[in-house]
């Protein structure tokens, strides 16, 4: 036990051990009077062993000014942790942004499924042009990496919405940056967009699970890249797989690198997923694909679907996000508000 | 593995020109390569018409929009449509005479094959796959392969039970994956039709779902839905539907004669229209099926 090897005497030692301290951890998260009470002893006394634990483990290791020692963070700490670094990847449409928090967060795992049509693919390209706003426009300045496993991308389609992201920067920029920082501040070319997509054809779910396994090492190497979009999950898992349970597992071991990856380097994972209809309680439900097990997969889960003419996307998991619904549209420029004069923004 | 550079992929030679400068604006260039397209329509619509066509435009020369290469069509309704098969290699030579001189017969750049059931697809597809990566002929540079029609080849072998139809789901998937994977490393645009089955009108149930820009597909006054349903509808890139419409003209325009008042005109009205594609807004264009092909007709 750790506590042994401090320079405290031998009652001391066994006063702590017999009150349950057995780890420096435990004993450098209490305060001097409730250690006092804790051992029976002064509180000089107790003001010396906590001394002799952070002198002791400022010694042992070195650990960052968060922890005393690694591995243990406060939940209070962690609060201030986030709420210095939480950011937000904007959709370009307001109403999706509020109901999101004010965007796609990085260092969760968010997952996206609809019917095919709905514009996932087209909000995957929206984020992976939206990843690279810079700072001074309130953007996050980092690049993507798309892997596509449909073949849906289409090069020219990002190159309109790069266009139109260009021109809305543009604007921003005349509107509001005005004097000595107009000269400052950058403008991006169509073109850069492109250029800081990290494009990746994916042709079976063998090189797929190769690929999540490799972007450790690639993010290790480009550690601008900010959002890993993945359209789709799903597609090279739909095939006949003869043993399921290895499907199950393959899934779980993909979700788990995918989770990793967006705690160690504080990415956004966007994972695309098709629809399946499900047959419960005597009628016909719409379901993201890949079943039961896959829902624990994302951190997030959205449902694009279609209702009347429009194009509503709804919250249908989150931990920190209330279930609500929100119209958006598609348009030549991207994913934009929806224009109708009816839409609502509903909270469930 | 190494991320492609993006600045390289739109070319001029990424998509295949139908023949037809109303069409290909639909589309935006034409049929896109490295995708999959779909045309679904009910029947006497025109599918075949404009697959044929697009066999030949396939062959055109860069410059003229076309992709340079063979194309391939694998049918599964019977017979093969050989006199209007026939017409199209005269129309087509008359009107592009240098490029299809007496020497070169478009006919020798177009390879047919039957195809009865989903697993003799695979079996073309393994074959072709070995040919396509060693070209021992110039004229084996497949870069069109259309499949007419995808939904009889399901046709026969599966029971409507649970497990029939996901067998049959991950059919669809095993052979979207094996063509986008053909269409990825050999450049090939991939074009499918697919019938139609008419649409009980209740709004909930499996086929009542909504699937892109058309709230409903109505053709010759029914409604209907693309046939193969969800499953098949995540496997495909680009979905086109054709339709047509009975439309009576009226005697309003042209005679003047009194005594012929009673006259009217009943056409087909045909129209194409995008159902969803990834590159694509929502658009349609009338279009009419010509001795010469199929052309877009401008509004």
């Amino acid at each position: 036990m750790e506590v042994l090897r401090l320079p405290l005497s031998a009652s001391q030692k066994g006063k702590l051990i017999s009150a349950g301290y057995t780890s420096i951890a435990s004993i450098s998260s209490t305060s001097p009077s409730h250690l006092a009470l804790e051992l029976k002893v002064s509180e000089n006394e107790a003001l010396e062993i906590l001394k002799s634990v952070s002198n002791g483990s400022r010694l042992q290791s070195t650990s960052s000014s968060l922890t005393v020692v690694n591995g243990a963070q406060s939940a209070w700490d962690m609060l201030q942790e986030e709420e210095t670094t939480r950011v937000h990847i904007t959709t370009s449409c307001a109403d999706l942004d509020s109901i999101l928090g004010g965007g796609i967060s990085c260092k969760e795992v968010t997952e996206i499924g609809g019917v095919p049509g709905i514009g996932k693919t087209q909000l995957g390209i929206q984020l992976a042009v939206n990843v690279q706003i810079p700072y001074d426009y309130g953007g996050v300045g980092g690049k993507a990496i798309y892997i596509d496993t449909e073949g849906s991308f289409m090069a020219e389609r990002a190159l309109q919405i790069a266009e139109a992201c260009s021109h809305d920067m543009a604007e921003y920029s005349r509107l509001y940056h005005k004097g000595p920082q107009a000269c400052e501040v950058k403008t991006m070319q169509p073109k850069d967009f492109l250029e800081n997509i990290l494009y990746f054809r994916v042709c079976s779910y063998t090189e797929q699970i190769a690929l999540t396994n490799y972007l450790d090492e690639f993010i290790k190497d480009h550690k601008d890249v900010k959002v890993v979009i993945i359209d789709s999950i799903t597609f090279h898992f739909r095939q006949d797989f003869d043993d399921m349970a290895l499907r199950t597992r393959v899934l779980g071991g993909i979700a788990l690198n995918l989770m990793k990856l967006a705690k160690k380097f504080g990415v956004a994972v966007v994972l695309l997923n098709q629809v399946t209809t499900k047959y419960s309680d005597g009628s016909f439900h719409l379901a993201l694909a890949l079943g039961d097990s896959w829902s624990h997969a994302s951190t997030n889960r959205i449902i694009l679907h279609w209702n009347g003419d429009e194009r509503y996307a709804y919250i249908d998991k989150s931990p920190s996000l209330r279930s609500a619904s929100a119209p958006y549209s598609v348009t030549p420029k991207g994913i934009r508000n929806s224009s109708s004069n009816n839409k609502r923004i509903k909270h469930i | 593995m190494r991320p492609e550079n993006l600045l390289l992929r739109p070319t001029p030679s990424q998509y295949c020109t139908l023949g037809c400068p109303i069409l290909d604006a639909v589309l935006g260039g034409g049929i896109p390569c490295n995708s999959i397209t779909e045309l679904v329509s009910e029947s006497g619509c025109g599918k075949t018409q404009l697959s044929l066509q697009l066999l030949f435009t396939a062959q055109l020369p860069r410059h003229l929009n076309g992709l340079a290469g063979s194309s391939l069509y694998l049918y599964s309704e019977f017979p093969f449509p050989n006199r209007r098969f026939n017409q199209l290699v005269e129309s087509f030579r008359s009107s592009h005479p240098i490029l299809f001189a007496s020497y070169r017969d478009p006919r020798d750049y177009i390879f047919t094959r039957d195809c009865q059931t989903a697993h003799d697809l695979l079996d073309v597809l393994l074959l072709l796959e070995s040919r396509l990566k060693n070209p021992k002929e110039t004229r084996l540079d497949i870069k069109l392969i259309v499949i007419d029609s995808i939904a009889a080849l399901f046709r026969s072998e599966f029971e409507n039970n649970a497990r029939d139809l996901r067998r049959r789901s991950s059919l669809f998937f095993k052979i979207s994956s094996v063509l986008k994977s053909h269409a990825n490393r050999f450049g090939i645009a991939i074009v499918l039709t697919n019938q139609v089955v008419d649409s009980i009108d209740n709004g909930e149930g499996a086929s009542g779902v909504r699937i892109g820009n058309l709230e409903r597909l109505y053709t010759s006054g029914r409604r209907v839905c693309p046939a193969l349903g969800l499953s098949w509808a995540n496997c495909i890139n680009s979905r086109l539907f054709l339709s047509m419409h009975e439309v009576i003209e009226g005697a309003e325009n042209g005679l003047p004669d009194a005594d012929y008042s009673g006259f009217v005109n009943r056409r087909k009205r045909r129209e194409l229209h995008v159902v969803f594609a990834p590159h694509l807004p929502y658009s349609s264009c009338e279009f009419v099926i010509r001795k010469e092909g199929v052309f877009g007709v401008e509004r």
